[in-house]
């Protein structure tokens, strides 16, 4: 019965919650959670694996079915309490093709193998006696347990639950998988260690790893954040134009395709968030993007060999002020530099001039010239902290949601928000880099890496508060059952 | 690490399609080169290539550089090769003046130098116009304008600006550096192979003198160890020229043979100039090509996240397995109520205590002559006895919060074989008036369609 790692079978009355509970604590969406009794028929398992190696397993288990029908077997074989694991490991080998015992033996294998016992109520409904069978069964196990009380409604039983659990169970806990926050779930992985003095260390070690793991998530999701800024702030979408004059459709389309640009990029982002925190199955329903009000300008530039007029002009000035410079050097300076002077303005007027004309140019059958209409860089100064707010905000939705729910979640910030994260230090700090981020220039990894720095500072900031229970993320309409 | 290395990763990253475990298990294979990210990058792109689909871009791109860099080389030898030609060349009615020659081999290669080094200072930046006047540049330009077949796409593949910048600094250095070999190759041919008299002549009025003091300062660097090199007063007064109708110095005419002593200094001059100094440009620009390229392998989108998942543990708290989902049959027809009957033979409560049946029947404003409670902390063997008694219609009240256990299925199977009609009554908690949740009689309605038996209804 001895495992190297411990086990925790997750145990109880049909649609209880076990699942919920599961998912929470296996940080998984992906667990079958339905409110039709028995959707779970095999047990399933959850490790918490790190490179492989297992730090310990939950097993997702059907509930109870004929627990009375169990308990009358076990009660039949009159034996020592020493002897009690032994009549239902029994019962397991001699109902193993039975079909009626499927669920039950299903649950209590993981238990027979040594997994500590985790007994789901769920307190927002009364206690009734058919729990006891089951209860009782547990108790002829004789390995460690806990209950976990469970509230899937508003209304409240558990002080009745607590005087019925007290009298099976040593520990009794309240975790409620829909609106668990990660320290209510480190806390529940403590407890949950205390059920056997020999799995306190590893499942320490495993909160430990998963507060990296927790911290890990944050900068991974600043990092993202920062990099959607830098693309939203950055991005400037070029249309080709095919004559000298752009129409007014040409500019409503480059706009339309700046927008369309942009809101990929929040909603690539947003998914990428979402994997990062292991949501990869969240729906959500969430207003666009809107640009109301951000006056975006399309501009018409023209191209020679990829060089706008501007940068023809100083290069083509450059090489009239080199070419003059070498006949001034030939001449001792007695020119006094007018060569370079002069070999600049010719250079620079002849750019300037016979821009347009070297642009009808053709070499090869091909124009050397090229006209095309751009929009942004985003210029306004406002959006930045729209973006950054709509992607803050939705992170901290993604952060604060339980694995457990399965509801479509509804991102719409609240006006208020912004308060809660943007004050004028803040806004100082990140405007140095917006602003940057504008200019259209290539910019560094370091800054990017410093951006995210005081991203993270913002999302760290939420998360404490999320997980002091100060944040107020309402989950109304979360729950799934 | 090179260019072509740059962008395997890069097309790596934009196109692999490897696991999170798969870069795990490369990190940890590959454990000793934690601290080297770069070493780890080429390493992983180095396995990952023979994935990608072929041809490699890398390839193609490697190659169209090569080809390129090749033919703009011969290009500028020969360039220089013929400057050089053209520069000395001789005719024996006069002398050749060298200010033309140091011109190209001292003054020409400072000034590219200088705006070369002011363009490495701004190569980071996206729009370098100092590098934009550099040949290079505008032989890669002139390719774009080649006809579709002979064009390579480069839309698929993003290089930085930083390091295209360096690329075309790196290479414009090398063409520099042919042109420059090209011109001190043709100075030593045209002496082996000709007699030069080499002089100097300017408008401007500058003594031999002042001019020696010139020519000295420009032999800073070998006039200590080659003094030979450097022309003497007398060599420069002898080779002062003046174009007087076509007619030579006689002076000049005396020293004729001393005339060809000037080579020495042009040849130094030009390997000074031309050639060391632009080896050394060449090779800050090859460090600073290097360091870009750094950067650049750093910067790549994907490279923080692929160093991320081969460095750090996978943890993973789920198996996965597709779950053994419940059954759900709905097509099957559930006999159901709307009301209840006045009266029936008799009340049984599904885990329920006595006294909660009588509230329910007065309740429900049923009649029952008896009440039994089943389930719950019942015997299997008192149940029995129960549905033994249930002959009639029978009214079964169950908490509707509970979901139905097969406990409760096996009962009322039992039941419906002795019983006349069996009415199942979902009922909420007392709190709530007794009246069920619609879901949760769903839910009853669910288990119950599976019994298929004619004689059970369920009271909506």
């Amino acid at each position: 019965m001895s495992t190297e790692y411990p086990k925790f079978a997750v145990v109880g009355h049909p649609n209880k919650g076990k699942s919920s509970i599961v998912s929470a604590l296996a940080l998984d969406d992906t667990v079958q959670i339905s409110d039709t009794p028995g959707s779970t028929v095999r047990k399933q398992s959850f490790p918490l694996k790190v490179d492989g190696k297992i730090l310990y397993e939950l097993f997702d288990t059907p509930g109870f079915q004929r627990a009375r029908r169990v308990l009358s077997w076990l009660q039949k074989h009159d034996v020592s309490a020493d002897k009690r694991h032994e009549v239902v490991q029994a019962f397991i080998d001699a109902h193993r093709e039975d079909e009626r015992f499927r669920d039950e033996i299903e649950l209590l294998e993981p238990i027979m193998e040594g997994a500590g016992i985790i007994y789901v109520v769920d307190a927002s409904k009364p206690y009734g006696e058919e729990y006891e069978a089951e209860m009782e069964i547990l108790r002829w196990t004789g390995q460690p347990s806990m209950a976990l009380i469970n509230h899937i409604d508003e209304t409240d039983y558990s002080r009745e639950w607590k005087r019925a659990l007290g009298q099976y169970f040593k520990m009794v806990r309240s975790f409620n998988p829909m609106q668990a926050s990660f320290s209510q779930h480190l806390s529940l992985l403590e407890s949950i260690a205390q059920l056997n003095e020999e799995w306190i260390a590893p499942v320490n070690r495993s909160i430990a790893l998963f507060k990296r793991f927790h911290s890990k998530m944050l900068e991974q999701s600043a990092a993202e954040i920062s990099r959607l800024m830098y693309h939203a702030l950055s991005y400037v979408e070029r249309y080709t134009l095919h004559t000298e004059k752009a129409s007014e459709a040409d500019e409503r389309k480059v706009e339309e395709r700046y927008k369309e640009r942009l809101r990929r990029f929040e909603k690539e982002s947003q998914q990428r968030i979402e994997a990062i925190w292991q949501h990869k199955h969240l729906k959500k329903e969430q207003e666009l993007l809107l640009f109301e009000g951000l006056d975006l300008f399309s501009e018409q530039s023209a191209s020679i060999f990829g060089l706008t007029r501007k940068e023809l002009l100083v290069t083509a000035a450059t090489g009239g002020a080199v070419t003059g410079a070498g006949i001034d050097l030939l001449f001792a300076g007695h020119t006094l530099l007018l060569g370079g002077a002069i070999g600049a303005v010719i250079g620079g007027a002849g750019a300037y001039f016979g821009f347009n004309e070297l642009a009808d140019v053709k070499v090869l059958g091909q124009h050397l010239g090229k006209y095309s209409l751009e929009t942004g860089p985003m210029k306004n100064r406002n959006f930045p902290y729209i973006l950054l707010g709509r992607a803050l905000y939705h992170m901290m939705k993604v952060i604060n949601r339980s694995h457990a729910v399965r509801s479509v979640v509804e991102v719409s910030m609240e006006s208020s928000f912004k308060e809660q994260w943007l004050d004028e230090t803040l806004r100082t700090s990140l405007e140095k880099y917006h602003k940057m981020f504008r200019s259209g220039k290539e910019v560094e990894n370091e800054v990017l890496q410093q951006y995210s720095t005081l991203i993270k500072t913002v999302l760290e900031n939420f998360d404490r508060k999320a997980g002091l229970k100060q944040f107020s993320y309402p989950h109304q309409g979360d729950n799934a059952q | 690490m090179n260019l072509k290395t740059y962008l395997d990763l890069y097309a790596v990253l934009k196109h692999d399609r490897s696991t999170r475990e798969e870069k795990r298990a490369f990190g940890l294979q590959h454990q000793k080169w934690i601290d080297d990210p770069l070493r780890q990058l080429r390493a992983w792109s180095q396995e990952r290539r023979p994935h990608l689909k072929k041809p490699l871009f890398s390839d193609t791109f490697s190659s169209y550089l090569y080809g390129i860099t090749l033919t703009l080389s011969v290009v500028a030898f020969f360039l220089g090769f013929f400057s050089g030609i053209g520069l000395l060349s001789y005719s024996g009615h006069e002398p050749v003046n060298i200010i033309y020659f140091l011109a190209v081999a001292v003054v020409l290669p400072l000034v590219s130098i200088s705006l070369s080094l002011l363009a490495m200072l701004r190569a980071n930046r996206a729009q370098s116009f100092l590098v934009h006047i550099s040949p290079a540049y505008w032989m890669e330009r002139m390719v774009h304008l080649l006809p579709g077949r002979f064009r390579l796409s480069f839309k698929e593949t993003e290089i930085p600006p930083r390091l295209s910048n360096w690329l075309v600094i790196v290479r414009s250095q090398l063409l520099a550096l042919l042109f420059s070999a090209g011109l001190l190759c043709a100075l030593l041919g045209m002496v082996v192979t000709k007699d030069i008299a080499f002089a100097w002549s300017t408008t401007l009025h500058i003594s031999p003198e002042a001019f020696h003091t010139f020519l000295s300062t420009l032999a800073f660097a070998w006039k200590d160890h080659f003094p030979w090199a450097v022309p003497s007063v007398e060599l420069i007064e002898q080779s002062q020229y003046f174009r007087l109708g076509e007619q030579l110095d006689t002076q000049m005419i005396a020293h004729a043979s001393k005339l060809g002593e000037w080579w020495k200094f042009l040849a130094f001059a030009t390997l000074f100039y031309a050639i060391l100094l632009r080896i050394a440009v060449w090779c800050m620009a090859k460090w600073g090509y290097a360091r870009a390229l750094k950067r650049s392998f750093l910067s790549l989108e994907g490279v923080a996240a692929l160093l991320a998942d081969m460095n750090e543990p996978v943890i993973t708290t789920s198996e996965k397995s597709d779950e053994n989902a419940a059954e759900e049959r709905n097509s099957v027809y559930m006999q159901e109520t709307e009301t209840l009957d006045r009266s029936y033979d008799r009340a049984v409560g599904w885990s329920m205590a006595e006294e909660a049946l009588h509230l329910l029947n007065e309740h429900m404003s049923v009649i029952t002559p008896k009440v039994d409670k089943a389930g719950g902390g019942n015997s299997l063997e008192e149940d029995s006895k129960i549905i033994s008694r249930c002959t009639g219609e029978i009214v079964l009240y169950v908490k509707a919060w509970e979901p139905p256990t097969m406990d409760f299925m096996d009962f009322l199977e039992e039941m419906a074989h002795v019983a006349r009609k069996i009415v199942v009554v979902p009922v909420g908690t007392a709190e709530n008036a007794y009246r069920p949740k619609v879901r949760e009689v769903e839910v009853w309605g669910r288990k119950l369609q599976r019994l298929e038996s004619g004689k059970v209804w369920l009271k909506r």
